[in-house]
């Protein structure tokens, strides 16, 4: 999209936003839910409502990051599984926590790096990147566990699961501190704007001396170093993690931020929309829960309702944008 | 102005090497790739023969023919896709979607074209589904793929209910069992259609359009092409190729499930840009595609022969994935990356 159509958007209050539509269409859900399951707005199910976010939305805001660059990391999932298991791992081996927990945050953040280098270095395509990696880092990882479960857990891993607070556990809490860093990061330093800039056209931003490398590496290490962060609570909500642990779930990640309304052209997306994304998806789940509807009816509400976001959030795109504005991949 | 005589002029007067036009269609097609990746795969095949002397026996270039045939012939249809500019995520549900579809149709008695022809009805439907989409609604094409991936598992596990079909009839099963001067028929099927896909893409108007909304697809519009109609043809001749590799897989396993296509999708994907197409549409070329796909199963199976553990098979697979495109890469030189 071109930049002055994104940089208004921000500037002004645009009822005509995604997360307009995206916040009625919630309020829709919710109205449906009151008729048809009351017992979904009782504590007890918000406080797991919340829960069941945590990990999404942190994991989202870093893809928020790479899919602002005009990126995409479909090795999200490898990520998670490879920081959780070796996080249970040496936590068994009778490590303190002050040990392992940098040391996970440490290898998420250095797989994001090995991303970011295939791409701003050697030029591979993000998607072909990514792809090889997902696999590359599951293949590894798979032949590190032999395919066997970590069924115990450390206890201060435990401890950091464990609901508290009134039904919320530490993962809520992390996850409304990185929406607040990611907020001051995103709109309130140079590298976030940087992020905004080289997304909405590479080759503009080049013109004005961005170097390719600064959003690239900032994106990828970002999202390795969130999926870090999701990992140490997946693994503590879990309470146990094997070598196949979050199979697909990169795509559950892409689908929550393309839900929230950010452009995979890049340039476009915005935390607010993530956060409606993340919370569409998840009470979405936890509806068809509740309501005991059979597995195979989530995945289609799920799959239907990221087909009509993606067609609310290029809505205003078909009716409004003169055709030398479409961009060229259709 | 000087007299030139011996080198050709080109239209502004300038003298040329004879050999710089060839070299500059060799750059832009991307060609030498495939060509590297042929030669790797040569030397790899010289070496899993040498240590392994199963390697060149006949049934192993025939129980490997079987499994590449299926995904070649999704990567077929992903390598329309990938030229016209998108990419199809939906490929192993809508896979499942046929495989079930074959099931239903085998349990309801049906003869065998019968389960054919739904197979492929169902996979198109779902195909022309994304085509809809895609083309007509012009949304983009990562993210309606995504969804109609999540839409279409949920389906076909609806549809299957969770289970597994069996008893197919043997007419279905000839698929797997037939063999042709020692070829599986599966094999020569999908090297007909590896033909028929050549020729599209080459030789008719459609091929043309598809190449031409891949490079630039506002040009493309411009120039009156009929991109909606066009994108739509190719989304409903990759579900109509996931279509027939359901068929195939159904009939090799003699059962169906729902995720039976599984792992295709990013199989055709890496086929496809291991082929030396680049992602970004606006070429491709059916040789390569069959390169990039037995590359990647002659190299699995040799692995395999070779005792290497499947997980690090899977990781070195990968791994070649990302070693061919930068190398493809360097050899191109580093051009301008056109997002």
């Amino acid at each position: 999209m071109s930049s002055i159509s994104s940089a208004s958007g921000r500037l002004r209050p645009n009822f005509h936003r995604h997360e307009t539509k995206l916040a009625s269409l919630l309020l829709l859900l919710g109205i449906a839910l009151a008729v048809a399951a009351p017992r979904f707005f009782s504590s007890v199910n918000l406080a797991l409502l919340a829960r069941s976010m945590g990990v999404l939305l942190i994991v989202s805001v870093g893809m928020l990051n790479v899919i602002l660059a005009g990126g995409i990391d479909v090795s999200a999932g490898a990520i998670l599984a490879v920081v959780s298991v070796a996080l249970v791992r040496l936590g068994n081996h009778e490590l303190p926590a002050s040990v392992v927990l940098p040391l996970g945050l440490l290898s998420g953040a250095s797989l994001g790096a090995v991303n970011a280098a295939l791409i701003a270095e050697l030029q591979i395509p993000p998607i072909v990147a990514t792809l090889g990696t997902a696999g590359l880092f599951r293949g590894l990882l798979l032949e590190w566990t032999q395919g066997e479960w970590e069924s115990s857990i450390p206890p201060w891993l435990n401890a950091i699961g464990s609901p508290r607070w009134g039904g919320l556990d530490a993962s809520v809490l992390a996850a409304a501190l990185v929406m607040l860093a990611a907020a001051w990061i995103l709109h309130g330093t140079q590298i976030g704007r940087t992020l905004f800039r080289f997304g909405d056209s590479p080759l503009s931003a080049a013109r004005t001396g961005i170097s390719p490398r600064q959003p690239i590496y900032f994106a990828y290490i970002s999202l390795g170093l969130l999926t870090a962060v999701g990992a140490v609570f997946y693994a503590a909500q879990l309470g146990a993690v094997q070598g196949n642990a979050a199979n697909g779930y990169e795509l559950t990640v892409i689908a929550a931020v393309v839900l929230g309304g950010a452009d995979v052209l890049g340039g476009r997306g915005s935390l607010l929309g993530v956060f409606l994304g993340v919370l569409l998806l998840c009470s979405l789940q936890q509806a068809l829960v509740l309501l005991h509807v059979a597995a195979f009816w989530q995945n289609i509400a799920t799959g239907a309702i990221v087909l009509v976001g993606v067609i609310l959030s290029s809505a205003p795109r078909l009716h409004r944008t003169p055709i030398l504005q479409q961009s060229s991949s259709t | 102005m000087t007299q030139a005589s011996s080198a050709t002029l080109d239209k502004f007067g300038n003298s040329t090497p004879k050999y710089a036009k060839r070299m500059m269609e060799l750059r832009r097609s991307g060609s030498l790739q495939p060509g590297v990746v042929a030669l790797l795969v040569l030397f790899f095949c010289g070496y899993a023969g040498y240590r392994s002397g199963d390697f060149w026996s006949a049934l192993n270039w025939q129980l490997l023919a079987q499994p590449l045939a299926e995904a070649g012939l999704v990567s077929l249809g992903m390598m329309f896709v990938i030229a016209s500019g998108g990419i199809d995520l939906s490929v192993g549900a809508i896979v499942g979607i046929a495989a079930v579809t074959a099931g239903i149709a085998a349990q309801h008695k049906w003869p065998v074209t019968a389960i054919e022809a739904a197979a492929l009805a169902g996979g198109m439907l779902c195909g022309a589904f994304n085509g809809l989409l895609i083309g007509v609604l012009r949304l983009s094409s990562i993210l309606v793929t995504l969804g109609s991936m999540i839409l279409f598992s949920g389906v076909a596990l609806a549809l299957s209910n969770g289970n597994s079909f069996a008893g197919f009839p043997d007419g279905l099963l000839w698929w797997n069992d037939a063999t042709l001067l020692g070829i599986p028929v599966e094999f020569l099927l999908f090297l007909a259609i590896a033909a028929v896909a050549a020729v599209l893409l080459r030789s008719t108007l459609w091929g043309h359009y598809v190449i031409a909304i891949g490079s630039n697809s506002v040009a493309a519009r411009y120039s009156g092409y009929p991109v909606a109609l066009t994108l739509f043809g190719v989304y409903t001749l990759q579900g109509l190729l996931c279509g027939m590799a359901g068929i195939l897989l159904v009939a090799r396993l003699a059962s169906a499930r729902a995720d039976m296509g599984r792992g295709l999708m990013l199989m055709a994907i890496a086929a496809v840009v291991l082929g030396g197409a680049p992602i970004v549409g606006g070429a491709a070329s059916v040789i390569a595609t069959l390169v990039g796909v037995a590359a990647f199963y002659i190299v699995q199976d040799g692995l395999l022969l070779l005792d290497v553990p499947p997980f690090v098979q899977y990781a070195l697979t990968s791994a070649m994935l990302l070693v061919a495109v930068a190398a493809g890469n360097l050899l191109r030189g580093r051009r301008e990356d056109r997002r």
